[in-house]
C-alpha cells in the first residue's frame, strides 16, 4: 500500500509542479492549461470565500469532489494527494525513525485555527489563504522557492558560459536551452519579500524534524476541515484479535491517530497512509468499509479529541474580534489607501477584493512583466501578500489578461481583451522637476512612444525654450490625457529617469473605485 | 528574356516610359548614375512583391554566399497583430528567409529586442511562426550576448550590441515604415535600436546622430522596407486600423539612407525632412537625393 500511496503522491506532486510551470505566458492570449485547478478543488478556499463574499466561482464545484471523497474515504486527500503533504513527507524522511508522539496535544491547534478562519470569514474577513496549504504552497513556490531555483541554475550556466564560451556552446548550452524550454521560466522572477516568504516555508518543512508532518498534524486548517468531514467516513480501520499491542503502528503513524489504541483510533487525525497496516507484524490491521464501529466521540469530545468548549469559544471569539481589530486602521477611510496600491486590472473594489483574495500568488506568478508583487502592509494586515502592481519593476502589458484568468476566487475578474484595455488601474502624472524636456531642455519622448492606448494618452505640447547659451530650441513636452490614460505604467517602467521616474502612476482614477476618482 | 533582365535592359537604355511595366520616369534620370539602386515592388501578395524586388537586383545570390550565416532583423517591437501595422509583415520576413536559404545560406537567424514582452511580440506579430516555417532559427535575445562595442560616433561612443548580429556573415534589415512621435517616421535606420542592449531609451536625447552612429557600425547587406501596411498616426505601435494604410509595397535597396528617403515619400515627405536621413547623408552613409537613385518599379 505504501508504494501505491507514494506513486499517487508523486503523480499529484508532479501534476502540481507541471501546472505551476505552465502558469506563464508563451505569448498567446490564453495559457492553455487549467493552472489553478488545485485551488478549485480546495474546500477550505471554497467555504471561506463563500462565507466572506457570498459569491461562488463555478470552478469551486470541483471542491465537492474532495468533500464527498472525504466524507466517504476520510482524509485520503492529506495522505494521497496534497502536494504540501507530500513535500512534508519528503522533508520528514530526513528525520530518524523514532516515535513522533508528543505529550502536548498540538494537534488541536489546527482546529482552533480552522474555527478562527471560518468565523472571521463569516464576518467577511478572508484570511484562509494565509494558512491554506494549497495557497501557501503556490505562494511560497512562486514567490520564493522557484525564483531561488531559477537563480541558482542560471548562475551555474552563466558561470560555465563565462568561463569558456567556446566549450559551453557545445556542452552546457544545449542543456541550458533544454531547461529553459522546460522547467525554467522565461526570465528570472524577482519578488519582494521572497526571503521572508521562503523562510516561513522552510520553517514549515523544517518542523518535520521536530515531528514528521508537523504541519499536517498540528497546523493545517484544511486538514482540520477534512478531519471534521471524515468524522463519519465509511472507510474505517479495524484491528483484529491478533493485535498484541506491540506499538509498531504508533511509530509509523503520519497523523496523530493513536493507531495503537485499538478502538481509540481517531479517524479525524488519520491520513489514511496505510503505514500501520503495512507495518503490523501480526497483520492485525485492516482498512475496509465494514470495519468496527469506532467511537466517533463521546460527549464533549470530537472524534476522540477533546477540543475543550472554552477553547472553541475562544477561537470563535478571536475570529470575531479579529475583524474590527484588523480593520480599525485608517486604511478603510477613503483617501487613506496608499497611492501606490495599484491593483491588477479587473480587480474588484478594494473591500470586495479583500473578501476574495486568498493570496495564492497565481497572478504574481503569471504576470508577464513581473510587475505584480506581494504587498506587506500597504493594504493593511488583511491585504498581506495580496497583489500590487509596481510599475518600476514591471508595467501592466496592454493586451495581456492573464492575471484575471488565473485568479481562483474572482478577486480579479476575468476580462475579455476589449474590456481589459479600457480598465483604468490608476493614472500617470508627470514630475516636471525631473522630466528631461521640462526640467533639462533635453529631448525625450519615451513615455509617448510606449504609451499603448489606441489614441495615445500621452501627447506633446511644443515649447520653445532657451538653453544655457541662450539658444532657442523647440522641445516636445509630454502631457497626459487623463481621459485616455489607463494607468498601465509602461511610461513609468520605461522612463529613462530610472532612479525615480519623471512619470509615475498612482491609483487615483482606478475604475474599480467609486471614491478614488479625480475627474468630474 | 525574363523580367529581371528586361528591367536591367530598360534601366540601361532608358526607354522605360515605353515599357508596359509601370517603370517610373525617375528611372530615366537614374540611368545617369546607376550606382544606387532601389527596387520598389507593388502587388497583392506580400511574399511575391518581396521576391520580385529582390530579383530586380539579380536575385538573393548577389548578396548571399553559400554557407553564410545570415541575420534577418525585422521590427517586432510591439505586442500587436500583423494587421495593425506596428511590426514587419510576417510574409515579408518569411519570404526573405526563404530567399536566403535558396541562395545557399547555412543558417538564417531572426531576432529582435522588443519594447513589449518578447513572448507576446514574437507570437502576436506572427513573425516567429512565419519565419520558423520558412526555416529560420527564431530566438529570444540572450542578455549574455550583448557586448560593449566601440562605436566611436558623435553621440554614441560605445554601447552594448548584440554579438550575433556583429558576428553574422550577412545582415538583412527588414523594417516596417511607420509613424513615430519624435523621428516622424521610423524605418530602416531606427530598426537598429533592436540590437542595442542597455538602457537604449536614452538615445532619444540625440536620436538622429545616435541612429547614424549605429548605422555606421552595423552595415546591412540589404535593406527590405516593408510598406505593405503603413502606420500613419499613433506610431510606432498604433493599435487602430483607422491609422493603417495598405500600400502593398516593398522597397529593397543596399543603401539604407536611400531606402529611408524613398520611404518618406510614401508619407508625403522628403528624405531631407527627417533628421536622421539628413545627418546620415552628410556623414556619407548613403544618398538621400532620390533624383540620383535608380528606382526600379515593379508591379506584380
Amino acid at each position: 500500500m505504501q508504494t501505491l500511496r507514494r506513486i499517487s503522491q508523486g503523480i499529484f506532486l508532479l501534476l502540481f509542479l507541471f501546472l505551476f510551470i505552465q502558469t506563464q505566458s508563451r505569448g498567446a492570449d490564453e495559457l492553455g492549461y487549467p493552472v489553478k485547478i488545485f485551488l478549485d478543488f480546495d474546500p477550505l478556499i471554497f467555504i471561506t470565500t463563500l462565507l466572506s463574499s457570498h459569491s461562488v466561482q463555478k470552478a469551486f464545484y470541483f471542491s465537492f469532489v474532495i468533500i464527498i471523497a472525504t466524507v466517504i474515504l476520510g482524509r485520503v486527500f492529506c495522505g494521497w494527494v496534497c502536494p504540501l503533504g507530500t513535500l512534508n513527507n519528503m522533508a520528514g524522511a530526513i528525520r530518524k525513525r523514532r516515535s513522533d508522539r508528543t505529550n502536548i496535544a498540538w494537534n488541536r491547534v489546527k482546529y482552533y485555527l480552522l474555527i478562527f478562519l471560518i468565523v472571521s470569514s463569516l464576518f467577511t474577513l478572508q484570511l484562509a489563504g494565509v494558512m491554506d496549504p494549497i495557497s501557501l504552497l503556490i505562494r511560497s513556490v512562486a514567490l520564493s522557492i522557484y525564483p531561488l531555483f531559477e537563480y541558482a541554475v542560471r548562475a551555474i550556466f552563466d558561470a560555465l558560459y563565462a568561463f569558456n564560451p567556446g566549450t559551453a556552446d557545445g556542452l552546457s548550452e544545449p542543456l541550458y536551452s533544454a531547461l529553459k524550454n522546460s522547467i525554467l521560466s522565461f526570465q528570472q522572477p524577482h519578488f519582494k519579500q521572497s526571503a521572508f516568504i521562503g523562510f516561513i516555508f522552510i520553517v514549515i518543512l523544517g518542523l518535520n524534524l521536530v515531528q514528521k508532518r508537523f504541519w499536517c498534524r498540528n497546523l493545517c486548517p484544511l486538514g482540520a476541515l477534512l478531519g471534521i468531514l471524515s468524522r463519519y467516513s465509511v472507510l474505517k480501520r479495524s484491528v483484529s484479535e491478533g493485535c498484541n499491542e506491540c506499538g509498531a503502528c504508533a511509530s509509523v503513524c503520519q497523523g496523530n491517530a493513536d493507531p495503537d489504541k485499538k478502538d481509540g483510533w481517531k479517524n479525524a487525525e488519520c491520513l489514511y497512509c496505510w503505514n500501520c497496516d503495512d507495518v503490523c507484524p501480526q497483520n492485525a490491521v485492516s482498512f475496509g468499509f465494514r470495519g468496527h464501529r469506532v467511537d466517533v466521540g463521546s460527549k464533549g469530545k470530537f472524534a476522540g479529541i477533546d477540543l475543550g468548549r472554552r477553547r472553541v469559544i475562544a477561537s470563535a471569539l478571536s475570529g470575531i474580534v479579529a475583524v474590527p481589530l484588523i480593520r480599525v486602521g485608517p486604511l478603510s477611510r477613503s483617501g487613506a489607501l496608499s497611492p501606490e496600491l495599484i491593483r491588477p486590472p479587473g480587480s474588484l473594489e478594494e473591500k470586495e477584493f479583500l473578501k476574495r483574495c486568498v493570496k495564492c500568488g497565481e497572478c504574481m506568478k503569471v504576470c508577464i512583466t513581473n510587475g505584480l508583487q506581494p504587498t506587506l502592509f500597504d493594504a493593511g494586515l488583511e491585504g498581506l501578500w495580496s497583489p500590487v502592481l509596481v510599475p518600476k519593476i514591471g508595467y501592466c502589458e496592454y493586451r495581456c489578461t492573464l492575471c484575471g484568468q488565473v485568479c481562483p476566487t474572482g478577486a480579479i475578474k476575468k476580462l475579455p481583451l476589449e474590456e481589459k484595455i479600457n480598465v483604468k488601474i490608476g493614472l500617470a502624472m508627470i514630475d516636471k522637476g525631473r522630466c528631461l524636456p521640462y526640467a533639462h531642455s533635453t529631448p525625450c519622448i519615451v513615455c509617448e512612444e510606449v504609451c499603448p492606448t489606441v489614441k495615445k494618452a500621452i501627447w506633446f505640447e511644443e515649447a520653445a525654450v532657451r538653453d544655457r547659451e541662450g539658444r532657442e530650441r523647440t522641445l516636445k513636452q509630454p502631457r497626459v490625457d487623463l481621459d485616455l490614460c489607463i494607468g498601465c505604467g509602461i511610461c513609468e517602467a520605461k522612463c529613462p529617469v530610472k532612479s525615480r521616474p519623471a512619470i509615475y502612476v498612482s491609483n487615483i482614477g482606478e475604475s474599480r473605485s467609486g471614491g478614488n476618482q479625480l475627474l468630474l | 528574356m525574363d523580367r529581371r533582365e528586361f528591367i536591367k535592359l530598360a534601366g540601361i537604355t532608358g526607354i522605360g516610359l515605353s515599357i508596359p511595366l509601370n517603370i517610373s520616369p525617375i528611372l530615366i534620370d537614374a540611368a545617369v548614375s546607376p550606382e544606387t539602386k532601389l527596387a520598389v515592388a507593388s502587388g497583392k501578395s506580400a511574399a511575391e512583391i518581396t521576391k520580385a524586388a529582390v530579383n530586380a537586383f539579380g536575385g538573393m545570390k548577389k548578396f548571399i554566399s553559400r554557407d553564410d550565416i545570415v541575420v534577418v532583423k525585422p521590427n517586432m517591437a510591439w505586442d500587436r497583430l500583423p494587421e495593425q501595422g506596428a511590426n514587419t509583415n510576417p510574409e515579408v520576413v518569411a519570404a526573405i528567409v526563404a530567399l536566403c536559404y535558396e541562395a545557399g545560406a547555412k543558417k538564417v537567424k531572426v531576432f529582435d529586442r522588443p519594447v513589449n514582452d518578447a513572448r507576446r511580440c514574437y507570437v502576436q506579430s506572427g513573425i516567429a511562426e512565419a519565419a520558423r516555417a520558412a526555416g529560420a532559427v527564431v530566438s529570444y535575445m540572450d542578455d549574455r550576448k550583448f557586448k560593449n562595442m566601440r562605436i566611436g560616433g558623435e553621440a554614441l561612443r560605445e554601447w552594448p550590441l548584440y554579438q550575433e548580429i556583429i558576428e553574422a556573415d550577412k545582415v538583412i534589415n527588414v523594417p516596417i515604415a511607420k509613424h513615430h512621435g519624435l523621428a516622424w517616421l521610423t524605418m530602416s535606420m531606427k530598426n537598429w535600436m533592436g540590437v542595442m542592449g542597455g538602457s537604449r531609451d536614452r538615445i532619444h536625447q540625440k536620436l538622429d546622430q545616435s541612429l547614424v552612429d549605429l548605422s555606421l557600425v552595423i552595415k546591412p547587406t540589404l535593406t527590405v522596407l516593408d510598406a505593405v501596411r503603413v502606420l500613419t498616426a499613433n506610431g510606432p505601435q498604433g493599435g487602430s486600423l483607422a491609422d493603417v494604410r495598405k500600400l502593398n509595397t516593398v522597397i529593397v535597396g543596399t543603401d539604407q539612407v536611400a531606402v529611408d528617403a524613398y520611404g518618406a515619400t510614401l508619407f508625403g515627405m522628403k528624405g531631407s525632412d527627417l533628421g536622421y536621413v539628413r545627418v546620415a547623408a552628410e556623414a556619407g552613409l548613403g544618398t538621400m537625393d532620390l533624383s540620383k537613385v535608380n528606382i526600379m518599379k515593379i508591379d506584380v
